[in-house]
């Protein structure tokens, strides 16, 4: 396996890429007694146009089938449901979608292999009926529900709603009561064989391991497939410009949410981690605990805590987010403008520079504690195609000049929306 | 790995906790205190305020600031609800030095020192908490109550624990009542404060690559703000077993309607049991009842009926409640409420499986092996055991107890078991 160590951070990466295609990444933890491992796909919500490998014609599947498989994978044709196999195992496992990948993940202490063999056993081994396919739409249906209710996650999909014209990343990860009614077995079987294929595929590994006795042990529990071609995905054109400035919804909420969002033009492969850094820096700077700005909106009752900062990016979108809570959300927007033009004009103080860098760092090395964290973070970069140790490395190239440019080139007026939610 | 204690002076602790496995260091100060209604919203003010400033570092981007400047330590503070007490938590984690770059800083004393001057030596001005701070935070605490509504399975969570301990210290909000706010006085707030870290309960942890105990007492007992504390004869309540009021099944049913998509049903359970042995008995029954996914809440609502995302129940240890939680259609009210009395009931008739047992011990047993893994898991572990008033369990022995547990205790634990309240949020 090649070794990629860390020496911030004092820790190592293993990372082989079999025969069958599929990246295994080992993290090792010494003395940590909590084993974790994470099976993704690069395969999420996002994928709903594509072109199966080995054909010509593009298809075209209802909105939510990623979330939707992740569901039914549980289900095994001997009438046993692997969540609850793994749970008897006494371990903890889930599994998850986001926009660019789907994962299945345990965590444990004990029997650690023989809930690696169900893991790999039932990820392997779709298992769909017409029957089992409807019971599962009444389950999703209410978890729709549930997040309809969520006021924090309907104030960030308006905001995804008037940033984007046609890219998919806007819509709900679950799809719709409306959209899961059209999946059926043969659509989940296609996109099973389609995503599932090693080559699409990456596990990663954390916890008190010798790396290549468990990458023997992961590769006898593969079943035999081969590497097949490239998935020819396929989004829509997207504009650069957003769609409206402002969007509102009406919910039960004692005080407005509201979400700031910048839309940012895809970048460079090189250039992710970069900017993700660089973005990072410049939120803290405009909008942290020890902004002025921040102050000022306290002060004057405002809002009652710093707006949670995040940027977001993957195949063919990326964008600035800002969450919070205020009693006028559009003056928070307002002075948040205002502060970006007064910071393009008037260049970065150097001091305060350097300190927020000095936190950053400190909030990527605390990421090496929880061998969850640390594997999920390993997956989701790797399926964006980045390693995580870079960040580590990277934040020390960063300069005033750097982030002065980024603050020019990404936050742009006319490039940003404001989303809310209030009664 | 365990947790030394040391008393600083009668009433004061400190706990350290030696490890190397962590890239971080963590700092924790409570201060534990009797819940009553005239106090919750005194302290939920407090300690809003303490995170303001302290007389060395009168404002919040100036403590932000010394944080940043400490590699992003992060500093949390907040108020928890542990059976009758009010418990102010503060936490300081920091990165250990073994990770910084070029520095000889002892993070530890740094952040210990931070500590004491934040709970201990707040911004004041003519004898009471600086004005301008003190009409904000009214404010922000105004909001927080308020806003308790915006999460609505946790509001309805809430509203359950009101409903069932009406009469009673714990059914008080732990952010108290917008309508006391008004009535707090300044000074009387800061006279008030002075005499609270006088008589409270205080329990310091110290957490991490650390040296000896003895020099992390020393540097409290020379520190300025840890000076002014006495000794004292801490007025808090010790958790013990209460008697619980006879419900007879007189089950209280709640109903609130509010702008809502899903319906959300909470149920209260009392269990009566007669010492702290048998808590382990009720852990077990809770995690075979809704515990896991594998449990009857989560197979037969969920898997079986398809009613809920949502569906489990959790024990309140220190209060020996256990309450049952889901998200389900309104109109199916009386089906998932149907299906989850059959799962109560079935536990009585100790319609469970030997398989059931084991995989539920199994739950427990990997859930708290995880302490060992986790910084502030481990320190609230060792905090409960203390507020308890217990000899210190170690995670065996609690494993063990675990093991010990059998069938018939479970039924038996199961036949004491009673709805007491039902709470529903509906909506309009």
């Amino acid at each position: 396996m090649q070794v990629i160590e860390n020496l911030k951070v004092k820790e190592k990466l293993y990372i082989e890429k079999l025969e069958n295609g599929l990246t295994v990444m080992i993290i090792p933890k010494k003395d940590i007694q909590k084993k974790y491992v994470i099976w993704g796909t690069k395969y999420g919500s996002n994928e709903s146009t594509f072109i199966v490998p080995g054909e010509t014609e593009s298809i075209e599947v209802p909105k939510g089938v990623a979330h939707f498989l992740e569901h039914k994978m549980f289900e095994q044709e001997n009438g046993r449901n692997s969540l609850d196999t793994l749970t008897s195992l006494g371990v903890n496992a889930n599994a998850y979608t986001t926009n660019d990948h789907t994962a299945y993940l345990f965590e444990g202490i004990d029997n650690f292999y023989p809930a690696l063999d169900e893991l790999m056993d039932y990820v392997q081994h779709p298992y769909f009926t017409d029957e089992n396919v409807e019971k599962e739409k009444g389950i999703i249906g209410q978890e729709i529900m549930m997040y309809d209710d969520y006021p924090e996650w309907r104030v960030y999909l308006n905001a995804l709603e008037a940033m984007y014209h046609e890219h998919p990343v806007k819509l709900d990860i679950t799809g719709t009561i409306e959209t899961i009614s059209h999946i059926d077995k043969e659509v989940l079987y296609k996109c099973y064989n389609t995503f599932y294929n090693p080559s699409n595929m990456v596990m990663v590994v954390c916890g008190d391991f010798d790396p290549e006795n468990l990458l023997e042990e992961i590769k006898k529990r593969l079943i035999k497939k081969e590497a097949n071609g490239e998935i020819k995905r396929i989004y829509p054109e997207e504009p650069e410009d957003i769609v409206k400035e402002k969007i509102e919804q009406q919910m039960q909420v004692t005080m407005p949410l509201y979400t700031i969002g910048i839309k940012v033009p895809p970048m460079e492969e090189t250039e992710k981690v970069k900017t993700h850094l660089g973005v990072q820096i410049l939120l803290d700077l405009l909008f942290g605990k020890s902004s002025e700005l921040y102050k000022k909106l306290y002060n004057e009752g405002i809002i009652y805590g710093i707006p949670g900062g995040d940027f977001e990016f993957s195949n063919g979108y990326a964008h600035v987010l800002l969450t919070g809570q205020a009693n006028d959300p559009e003056k928070v927007y307002e002075e948040f403008k205002k502060k970006v033009s007064e910071f393009i004009e008037k260049g970065i103080n150097k001091e305060d520079f350097e300190r927020i860098k000095k936190s950053i760092y400190g909030s990527y090395v605390k990421e090496y504690d929880d061998v969850a964290d640390i594997a999920r973070m390993f997956l989701s970069d790797k399926i964006k195609g980045i390693n995580s140790f870079d960040y580590l490395e990277e934040i020390d190239t960063i300069n005033v000049e750097y982030v002065e440019q980024l603050l020019k080139n990404i936050f742009k007026q006319e490039k940003m929306v404001i989303s809310i939610v209030r009664n | 790995m365990q947790d030394t204690k040391t008393q600083i002076k009668k009433g004061i602790t400190l706990h350290t906790i030696k490890t190397n496995k962590f890239k971080t260091n963590l700092v924790a100060m409570f201060l534990t205190t009797n819940l009553t209604q005239e106090n919750a919203t005194k302290n939920a003010l407090i300690s809003l305020l303490l995170r303001r400033g302290t007389k060395n570092i009168p404002t919040q981007d100036e403590l932000s600031k010394k944080l940043e400047e400490m590699y992003g330590a992060s500093f949390d503070c907040g108020l928890d609800k542990i059976g009758n007490n009010q418990v102010f938590k503060f936490y300081i984690e920091t990165i250990n030095d073994e990770f910084i770059p070029q520095s000889n800083e002892e993070m530890w004393k740094t952040s210990l020192k931070l500590m004491l001057e934040i709970v201990l030596n707040p911004y004041e001005e003519n004898k009471a908490f600086k004005k301008e701070y003190f009409e904000q935070e009214k404010n922000t605490l105004t909001q927080l109550i308020e806003g308790r509504k915006d999460n609505k399975a946790q509001y309805a969570l809430n509203r359950c624990i009101e409903e069932m301990y009406k009469d009673e210290p714990f059914g008080i909000y732990k952010y108290g009542k917008v309508e006391d706010i008004e009535k707090i006085n300044n000074n009387e707030l800061y006279d008030y404060y002075n005499q609270l870290v006088q008589n409270c309960k205080i329990d310091i942890y110290v957490s991490g690559n650390i040296p000896e105990e003895e020099q992390i007492k020393e540097l409290i007992n020379k520190d300025e703000n840890a000076k002014k504390l006495n000794e004292r004869e801490s007025k808090y309540n010790p958790i013990k077993i209460e008697e619980k009021k006879k419900t007879e099944n007189n089950e209280n049913i709640v109903e609130e309607a509010m702008e809502v998509t899903q319906g959300k049903l909470v149920l209260g359970l009392n269990v009566n049991i007669k010492d702290e042995e048998e808590k382990y008995k009720v852990i077990v029954y809770n995690a075979i009842l809704g515990g896991s996914a594998n449990s009857k809440m989560f197979q037969n609502v969920r898997e079986k009926a398809h009613l809920a995302y949502v569906a489990s129940s959790s024990y309140m240890r220190h209060k020996n409640t256990i309450f049952i939680n889901s998200g389900i259609e309104i109109a199916n009210y009386e089906k998932a409420l149907k299906i989850i009395r059959e799962q109560i009931k079935e536990m009585e008739d100790g319609k469970f499986t030997e398989e059931d047992l084991k995989e539920a011990k199994k739950v427990i047993t990997e859930g708290i092996k995880t302490i060992y893994d986790e910084q502030d898991t481990q320190i609230t572990y060792y905090f409960g055991q203390e507020v308890a008033n217990q000899k210190e369990i170690s995670v065996e022995e609690y494993m063990k107890k675990i093991e010990e547990v059998t069938r018939e205790e479970v039924i038996q634990i199961a036949k004491s078991i009673k709805i007491d309240t039902i709470y529903f949020l509906k909506n309009n």
